[in-house]
This record gives structure tokens, sequence and C-alpha cells, in this order.
């Protein structure tokens, strides 16, 4: 890892995707030491662990890669939770082949509503995603009081979210082709630079005529259709949609994006970035509960972990710069 | 002059270097100032005159040589500390806090106290006393700053800067956004100071303003410190001569002879709130027409009004005779009017500082240089280094950040930019403020350059001399209209001053006098 850091021609935006990346290697590595010493085997390196955590990874992969464009504009969606809830929900009410379309155009609706509360209405994003999650949490609770509406997932949900090709989970090829998408539209879009140059300095861009409104906008969109998307291989995954099933998301989201070196102000970070933190995430909590480390362990562990990543990238960033 | 006042100097720099991050920025610098006296320190922007003043205020530290204040070596970690032994800074950013009152900036680093809060009332009063020594009465201590104009605000940075009892006042391009009102009030303040055995160190890009105010002048370059002299001990061009390091011939590229044109673009009684009260106007095509008048009188509502950044303009704006006002900048910039604007501000208007020199480059034409959806590399790459070439922007690599750039090279970039667009009508607003007379001249050639290939150029700018020496017509404004147009030899500094003045038709002036907001 010493020596990753002290590569000559390192960017400073390709620093902190080092850095976690090296995380997960020693991760992977004291976790092994642990397995090796309790049980002789290595199970960390098999790669159908590995492929496991990676289908698990999957669902917050989609769901930090919709959050990245949003943090990336400097705001952010808390309204996640349950759009994810909400997609899921009311896919499996309609069910059949109209459920993953009627999932996706929640998402899509959501996704408007937060853009123009945030773009046009000028309501910080904080606020205005809160009461979003929190409205779309009461209409979820008004749909299922009444009567029981049908929660079972479609066998095409259950089929993306939990089958197999040639022993490689679907979610993990969805996963890979939201990401390939967003990682085009960051770099190579006109829709992506402008996203960069809106979150860097809203009134220069602006004035450089791009439409600072509709890439906001656009930037929601995409989050509620990656959260919606997320929503319905959860609900495949576990083979029906319930209550609360998008609450564990939003935090680890979050941290991942920031993990993987986007700056929460917005304007600077790279999609790789947000992979590598979404899998250092994940096997952080798989390796502390292999080494059956109590709950609170766990949580202590995982916020230091955040914590000391985020002042490492401070002290580097000022290095460079 | 100097006689009587051989004293030792107040404050000594003997051998002082500083690098930053291997680049030069100071090397071997010997240099001494006096109290009660006024010394200017000139050079390019990148010759080291920032860095100078902030290892002197305690901004940055020097890695070699020696810093002595009253004859007592130095060394200050913090402005704090150089502010205790006398030398405060008043920077060329702005470092005020825009959601604070007046009075709650001025003490912010050590408010009135008491019982341990601070007291609002003696901070006001002290606010009161600070703006009426620096003659300023009209700024009320409980207007918050982002209320105030550029202008007003930079007066109220130099009273904040007096609240600190300086024994040295460092005013770095601290009258590069004043009007010329509040220039006039800061050079009656500095003569005050003088006479009260302040020193001051005075950095700044205007040459009259030096000439007017300063008894010892120094030129820097690159790093070095070439010379000090006592003012008239060298003339102007002399002068020139040793902060460029060579000869300069023209100061202004020669205007073609004056023709009758069609107007390309043409204003038509604009009108928004009650800043613009009734402007018309053209230019056409090929043709640099000057914004001249006091600052605060409407031209930069002007430039935005054209823009399409306002909301709310009535009238009529016609660009080749089609068209209407536009409804936003990327409705200005697209479509058939193609209008660009190089904004006030290049540092949050102009640039994302962060973001590399290509995508800032790119940032108004990425369609341009798109195939379908995606952006295609191999034009991009083509399309920034035309912009590099055209401008001759001096950079290391495309894909460093822009704020790696000189000032003089940021504006550049921002004028590349929308040349990428290939604008009709071109809007400048003061595009050579606080940039190097070398980059200046570069910028008048470019501008002249433009003009001939039918580019129509509104300019707005607070510098008589570029308006004289650059434009073909000035139209000077005051309170938001057009009182007076000026074309080919008839545009003099007296007849600009006076009709900026509206002392030319004393009949149309209106009763008050008009106030920056």
């Amino acid at each position: 890892m010493a020596n990753d850091l002290t590569l000559p021609r390192l960017k400073s935006d390709d620093l902190p995707i080092v850095i976690s990346a090296g995380f997960v290697l020693v991760i992977l590595a004291l976790g092994s030491v642990y397995t090796v010493a309790t049980l002789g085997t290595m199970p960390l390196l098999s790669p159908n662990y590995l492929l496991t955590q990676l289908q698990t990874g999957a669902f917050l992969g989609i769901v930090a890669a919709g959050m990245m464009m949003v943090i990336l504009l400097g705001h952010i969606d808390l309204s996640v939770p349950w759009t994810m809830t909400a997609a899921a929900m009311m896919a499996t009410t309609v069910g059949g082949p109209a459920a993953i379309p009627t999932g996706l155009a929640i998402g899509l609706l959501v996704g408007l509503f937060n853009g123009f509360g945030v773009a046009y209405l000028r309501i910080p994003s904080m606020i205005f995603t809160l009461g979003v999650d929190s409205v779309m949490r009461g209409l979820m609770i008004a749909h299922t009081g009444g009567f029981a509406p049908q929660d079972s997932a479609t066998p095409l949900m259950r089929y993306l979210a939990a089958d197999k090709i040639l022993g490689i989970p679907v979610a993990i090829f969805v996963w890979a082709a939201v990401s390939i998408v967003i990682a085009a539209i960051l770099s190579r879009t006109a829709f992506g630079k402008a996203i960069y140059a809106t979150g860097n300095r809203e009134a220069a861009s602006y004035l450089s005529g791009i439409r600072t409104r509709w890439v906001i906008v656009g930037a929601f969109v995409i989050s509620g259709l990656c959260a919606a998307l997320a929503g319905l291989l959860l609900a495949g995954y576990s083979a029906k949609a319930y209550q609360g099933m998008g609450n564990a998301y939003l935090l680890p989201a979050i941290a991942a994006v920031v993990i993987g070196g986007t700056h929460i102000l917005g304007g600077r970070g790279r999609f790789i970035g947000t992979v590598v933190g979404v899998i250092l995430i994940v096997l952080l909590n798989s390796v502390l509960s292999i080494m059956q480390m109590p709950e609170a362990g766990r949580q202590i562990i995982y916020g230091l972990v955040i914590i000391i990543m985020l002042l490492v990238y401070g002290r580097t960033a000022k290095v460079t710069s | 002059m100097l006689d009587g006042k051989a004293a030792r100097p107040f404050a000594e720099l003997s051998g002082v270097s500083k690098y930053f991050s291997g680049a030069r920025a100071l090397e071997g610098v010997d240099f001494s100032c006096r109290e009660g006296s006024i010394h200017a320190i000139l050079g390019e922007n990148g010759a080291g005159k920032s860095t100078l003043i902030k290892i002197m205020a305690g901004v940055v530290q020097a890695d070699t040589g020696t810093l002595t204040v009253e004859g007592t070596p130095h060394r200050f970690s913090r402005p704090s500390e150089a502010a205790k032994a006398g030398i405060v800074c008043v920077f060329q950013e702005l470092s005020l806090l825009p959601d604070l009152s007046v009075a709650d900036n001025i003490s912010i680093s050590d408010p009135p106290r008491r019982f341990g809060l601070i007291d609002r009332r003696a901070q006001r009063e002290r606010a009161e006393a600070l703006l009426a020594r620096i003659h300023c009465e009209d700024v009320d201590p409980r207007a918050l700053i982002r209320d105030l104009s550029l202008s007003r605000r930079q007066m109220v940075e130099i009273a904040k800067a007096l609240g600190k009892n300086p024994k040295l006042l460092i005013l770095d391009e601290a009258t590069s956004a004043l009007t010329s009102r509040d220039v006039e009030t800061v050079y009656n303040v500095l003569a005050e100071l003088k006479a009260e055995g302040t020193g001051m160190l005075f950095i700044s890009h205007r040459m009259h303003e030096v000439e007017a105010l300063c008894d010892t002048l120094s030129v820097f370059r690159n790093g070095r410190h070439i010379e000090t002299f006592d003012k008239g001990a060298r003339t102007q061009d002399e002068i020139v001569k040793l902060m460029i390091g060579r000869d300069i011939v023209h100061k202004f590229p020669p205007k073609p002879p004056a023709l009758s044109r069609k107007p390309h673009l043409a204003v038509t009684d604009l009108k928004w709130e009650n800043r613009l009260n009734g402007v018309s106007l053209s230019v056409g095509k090929g043709e640099i027409v000057g914004l001249g008048g006091l600052d605060g009188q409407g031209q930069k509502e002007l430039l935005l009004a054209l823009f399409g950044v306002l909301r709310g303009v009535e009238g009529k704006v016609t660009v080749g005779g089609e068209g209407g006002i536009p409804s936003s900048p990327a409705d200005a910039k697209g479509g058939r009017s193609r209008i660009a604007l190089v904004p006030e501000d290049r540092k949050t208007e102009g640039l994302m500082l962060p973001m590399s020199i290509a995508d800032n480059l790119l940032v108004a034409s990425f369609d341009k240089v798109s195939q379908g959806p995606f952006i295609d590399p191999a034009k991009s790459r083509q399309a920034v280094a035309d912009a590099i070439a055209q401008l001759q922007i001096k950079l290391n690599k495309p894909d460093d950040p822009v704020a790696s750039l000189s000032g003089g090279n940021q504006q550049k970039v921002v004028i590349a930019k929308w040349l990428l667009t290939k604008p009709e009508v071109m809007l400048l607003n003061d595009p050579t403020r606080g940039i190097d007379v070398g980059t200046k001249q570069e910028l008048y050639r470019l501008m002249r350059e433009l003009a001939d290939k039918d580019t129509a150029i509104l300019f707005y700018s607070t510098d008589y001399a570029e308006l004289i020496g650059c434009c073909d017509r000035v139209a000077v404004m005051y309170d938001g209209r057009i009182v007076t147009e000026f074309s080919g030899d008839a545009i003099t500094e007296e007849a600009l001053v006076a009709a900026a003045l509206n002392i030319t038709r004393p009949a149309d002036a209106p009763a008050r006098e008009a106030v920056p907001a």
C-alpha cells in the first residue's frame, strides 16, 4: 500500500480510490489471518465467498451510483429508503410483466418531484428529500393499511436478484450494467460534465450557458431510478416487498460515495471510487461478522473507519494541492 | 522629499526566498519600507508581489531569510501575530463575511466585550468611528455586507484594517474594485494616514494611481527585487520596461477608420427594476463599443440583461434583426443570437477553479464537440489545443486545475471558453481587472482581432484609458440610461469624465445622486 501512495503522477482525485482499494486488501488479509488462526482455512479468498459479497453489494452499489450523481452536485437524496420501498411495494402490488416498469416509474416520479423542489423551488435538498421520504412512508402505510396487497415478487424480479448465470449472480450483472451507464454519463457526456461543473460552482456554470436546473432535476431522476431498481432487486432477493426494506441502505450509500473520494460538497469524485467504496463497506461488515465481533464493536469500528479514511483524504488533499 | 526620514526602516526583509512545491515565488529578496511613506510595489502577475506581502502579513512563512520589524527579528506564523507587530494587510480577495453586518465584520477578530459577551453598541460605535475616518459615513454599520456594492465592501475592508491600528498598512489591489468616487476618498485617506506616520505598501496595476500616490517605487520581476527608486526618478516607459523586462511599442492596437455600420445588436428602451431606465444602444458587426460612466450606473445590469440573467426585463433586443430578450444564458448563447458574456468576477462567475483547464475551456461548448450523446475525445482535444494556441495561454498541461494558472491566464481561459462557441456578440464586463500589463495588451489586441472578424463587442471598463484606446464608440451611462455617445477622436478623458458626472446636459440630470446600492 505504501508503494501505491508514492506512485508518481497520481491525481489527487485518484488518491482516495487507491487508499480505499488498499484498505479492501487489508480487510481481506486481516480476515484471512483470523480464519487461518481459528479454522485453518481461508474462506474469504474463495470465489464463492467473494461472489456472494458482490451480490450483496449490488443492491448497495446501485443505490450509491444514483446517490453519487446527487452528491456530485453538492446535494443529497434522503428519500432513497422509501423510494426503494415504494417502488418494490407498488411493483409487487401490480405484479406480472408490468411490475418492473411500475417500480421504475415510481422512482422516476420521485426523482422529478425531488428535482423540482430543489432546482425550481430552491428548497435545500436535505430538507426537501427528507420530507418526501416521510410522505412516501405515509403513503405506503396507507397503502397496506386497509387491505393486504399482494407482496410477492414476480419471477423476473427473483431472477434478476437471486438467480445465477454460469455460477455468477445475475444481480452482479445488473450492478455492472448500471455502473457502466453511470460511468459513461459522468465521463463521456455533456450532461456528466455539466454535473461536475454545476457541483463546483453553480453561478459560473449558469453563466456558461448550462441549464443548471435541468441538470439538478436529471441527477435526482437518476437517483430515484437507481433507488427504485435497487428496491425491485431487494424485493426479488427476499421474494417479497415489506415496510422499511430500504432503511438500511441510506447511510451506507452515502458513506460508500464519500469513502470512494467524492467530495461531499460536490464537484469532485470518480465513479470507480464509489464502486470501491461499496465493496469496502460490504466486506468490512461481512469480515467483522465472521470474526464474531459483537454488534457494539462492529458499529464502532465501522464508524471509525469512515472517519479515519476521510481524515486521511483531507491530509493528502492538502499535501497535493 | 524623503530627507529627514532617513531613520532605520520600519520593516526589513533580507535574503528572503519562498518556493511553492518547487516553483520559485521569491528568491533572495532584500526589501525595506519605512513609516510615514507610501511605497508602491510593481510587477506583473506572478512577479512575487503577493508572496512578498503574504510573508510580511504572516499568511505564509519564508523558506529562508529574515524579517525584521522595528529592529526585532520576527517570524509570523499567522496574520494576528503580524497585526500585533503593526503590519496589517487589505487583501485583494475580499475577506468579509457576507451574512454579517458591517460592524460585525470590522470587529470580527477582536470584538469589544462586556461581561464576556459582544457589546453590540460599542461595536457599532467603533464601526461608525472607523467609517468616518475613511469618509464613508453613508455606510450603515448595521447593513449586511452582501447588500453593499463591491466598491463599498472594499471600503469596509479598509476600515477593518484600520481598526487594527497598523503601523504598516499593506494594500493589495485595494483600489481595483473601487468606483471613481471611492478611489478619490481612498487617496485622501492614504494621504492622511501618511501624515499621521503610517507606512503603506501599495500594490496596483494602475500606473496613474502609483504616480499620484507613492513616494517610493519597487519593481519585482520573476520573484526577484529588481530595483527601488524615488518617484520621478524614472519615466513610465522605463518602469514598464523594468516590470516586463522588454520594451513596449504600442499600448493599444491601431483602430480601423470609422465607418458607419449596420447595427447588429440593437437595444431599444431597455428597462429593469429601477436600475435600467430605458437604455437604447446599438453595436455593429466588427465594432467595439465601450460602456463608460461611474460605477453602478447600470452598466453591469445592462450586460446581464442582454445575456438573459435578469428576470422581468422590458424593452426590445434584436441580434441581426431577429429575436427578443434572451430568457437565460443558455438561450443567449445558443440559437441565432450567439451572445457571450465575460463576467465581472472570474473566480466565482467565470471559472470552476478546481476543474481542469480543458474542462473549463469546453464547458460552454460540449455540444459542439459531441458525437450523438457522447463527447468526442479527438474533437475536444483539438478544440482545447486551438483555444490554448489562439490565446497563447501559458500552462503546463490542459489537465491541470485552472486554479494553477496566473490571474491573466485564468481570464484568457474565460475568454477562450466563449470563443469556442463562435459568438457573434461579445459582452465584456471589466475583463482586465487585476491583470498584468503584458496580458492586458494581449487582450486589447485580441478584442481588435475579433472585431476584425465581424464580432460585435460591447465592453464595460472602469479604466478610462482602456475605453479611449480600444473603442470605436463609447456610450456613457448615468442613472440607468445612456446620456452621451462619443466616437472617434471625440473620445477623450475630459469628455468621458464630464459625461460620467452628467455635467454636459444638466437639464436631464435626475435630482438624486446615484449611489451604488
